[in-house]
């Protein structure tokens, strides 16, 4: 009897709890906490942080190699990389290319913000990481979830927690993050500018346009292929209007499901030993850094641009050029408002905001094909 | 007759101004929303209303006449 | 780990001149493409203005 007692005993995960698994539950239940009580980007908060919590709870055996159910999603779904490019399947059913068609110099704002990715990254490397994990930390400041998770799956899977929840995190702290750089990057006068009304996009050049980026830069760049492809087919598949079916399937459904696998798979790599240490502190800060000084890069080259432009662009727009979508590009229309209550940027803005989902796709297989 | 006509492409959130309102320039008019932003529209010319042509919920486009000012 | 400085550059030079440089390109295509869609949209449209005045 005694000895039976004695078995669960020794058989139960509680024996191999370590001091870091409780710390690692403490950050679960604020993720937990946040998510549900405060409604804070719970979508992924929610299975991110009870990911952690079932990987931080001994002998399960969960993210086990070859055995855990969890393993399963995490090697499937992220190691096999099969669910960022889904959830850019999703993003391009949902994408209006239209401003950006109707004004494609905005292409060059949503290259201009990858610029700072590699100061990003050259602050990384002083910082003291490897070339490979400089990479996955500098690609947060393209403020792209699934980019950040496709490239750091690849360079630096060690680093996928932190880096994922640093980018979801401050995409999330955008309206904290970016006006503050606006204000003192741009000047009074420019951020009054009101922009000519963006021309009229045909529903041919609506179509054109995902097939002839995705064999462009699939030519250019292959490693961008698997995120570039189903990007741009999922915008296919709106600007028919022929497969409404398909549309609402990568918009709705799919992206549902995915995200629960994305979440949980994600939180599951953040056992004790992965996530204590301080290099993810330096990464929170860096991921902070690489946000401020793309938003920066941005507006630098906005305010550059319009050195050449007989119709001047606000430069406020340059700030969109950090990919969260649509988050930044309503928070350069909220600046924009304040000082300039008739103008309307968030159209404008969505240019450079969708310009520079396609720039970190590149920015990342450039960096993949470096350091890959 | 001076019209308030819709800046960008949005749903219209909330009417502020009823027909026989006396508005100003730059009064609050009409807040449209669009990717879940709430933008306020200012009155141009002012005047008395004569016409509102949208109800709450409606979709309008860039261009569409949604207030008309006698 | 001794850091490759040279490496470290080649990857901060080739990523920003990359990046623009295929942005640039995509951005050409796209201006060509919308301009000769253009220009067919409006020569259609006028061809069937024309049949329809001449009815």
């Amino acid at each position: 009897m005694f000895n039976i007692l004695k078995e669960l005993i020794y058989s139960s995960g509680a024996v191999s709890l370590t001091g870091g698994n409780l710390v690692m539950w403490l950050v679960a239940f604020v993720l937990l906490y946040l998510a549900i009580k405060k409604q804070y980007e719970p979508l992924l908060l929610l299975p991110i942080a009870f990911g952690i919590l079932v990987v931080n709870l001994p002998l399960t055996f969960l993210m086990e190699p070859e055995h855990g159910l969890i393993w399963f999603f995490y090697h499937y779904g992220i190691e096999q990389d099969i669910i960022p490019p889904l959830i850019f399947l999703g993003l391009g059913a949902m994408i209006d290319f239209g401003p950006l068609i109707a004004n494609p110099k905005t292409l060059l704002l949503g290259a201009g913000a990858q610029a700072g990715l590699y100061v990003t990254f050259f602050a990384a490397i002083l910082f003291g990481f490897d070339l490979q994990e400089a990479g996955s930390i500098a690609i947060i400041g393209g403020a792209d979830g699934p980019t950040t998770i496709y490239l750091t799956s690849k360079l630096a899977p060690h680093l996928l927690g932190a880096t994922a929840v640093s980018a979801y995190a401050y995409m999330a702290l955008v309206p904290i993050i970016q006006p503050p750089m606006m204000k003192l990057l741009t000047t009074d006068h420019e951020r009054k500018i009101v922009m000519s009304k963006l021309r009229h996009v045909s529903k041919l050049q609506r179509v054109c346009f995902p097939i002839i980026t995705a064999m462009t830069i699939m030519l250019v760049v292959p490693p961008a292929a698997p995120l570039i492809s189903m990007l741009m087919l999922g915008n296919l598949f709106k600007e028919s209007g022929v497969v409404e079916r398909l549309t609402n399937a990568a918009s709705n459904e799919l992206m549902n499901i995915v995200t629960i696998f994305l979440g949980l798979s994600i939180g599951a790599t953040m056992t004790a030993s992965t996530f204590l240490s301080p290099k993810v502190l330096f990464i929170f800060f860096l991921g902070l850094f690489a946000f401020v000084v793309s938003t920066a890069a941005g507006l630098l080259m906005a305010k550059f641009m319009n050195l050449f432009l007989k119709d001047k662009i606000n430069p406020l727009i340059g700030a969109a050029g950090v990919s969260a979508v649509p988050m930044a590009a309503r928070c350069v229309h909220k600046v924009g408002s304040e000082a300039n209550r008739r103008n309307y940027l968030l159209m404008y803005a969505m240019g450079p905001n969708v310009a520079g989902v396609i720039g970190t796709v590149v920015a990342a297989a450039i960096l993949l094909k470096n350091l890959g | 007759m001076p019209e308030l006509i819709a800046p960008i492409t949005g749903n219209v959130w909330k009417i502020l101004v009823a027909v026989g309102d006396k508005v100003e320039l730059d009064d609050e008019m009409i807040i449209l929303e669009a990717l879940k932003m709430e933008t306020p529209i200012y009155c141009d010319d002012g005047g008395t209303i004569t016409e509102i042509k949208i109800k709450e919920g409606d979709a309008v486009n860039e261009g569409d006449i949604l207030v008309v000012i006698g | 780990m001794e850091t490759d400085w040279p490496k470290v550059l080649e990857v901060f030079g080739s990523g920003i001149i990359g990046v623009f440089l295929v942005m640039i390109l995509l951005q050409i295509l796209t201006q060509l493409s919308t301009r000769v869609i253009d220009f067919v949209e409006n020569w259609s449209k006028d061809e069937e203005a024309e049949a329809e005045s001449k009815k």
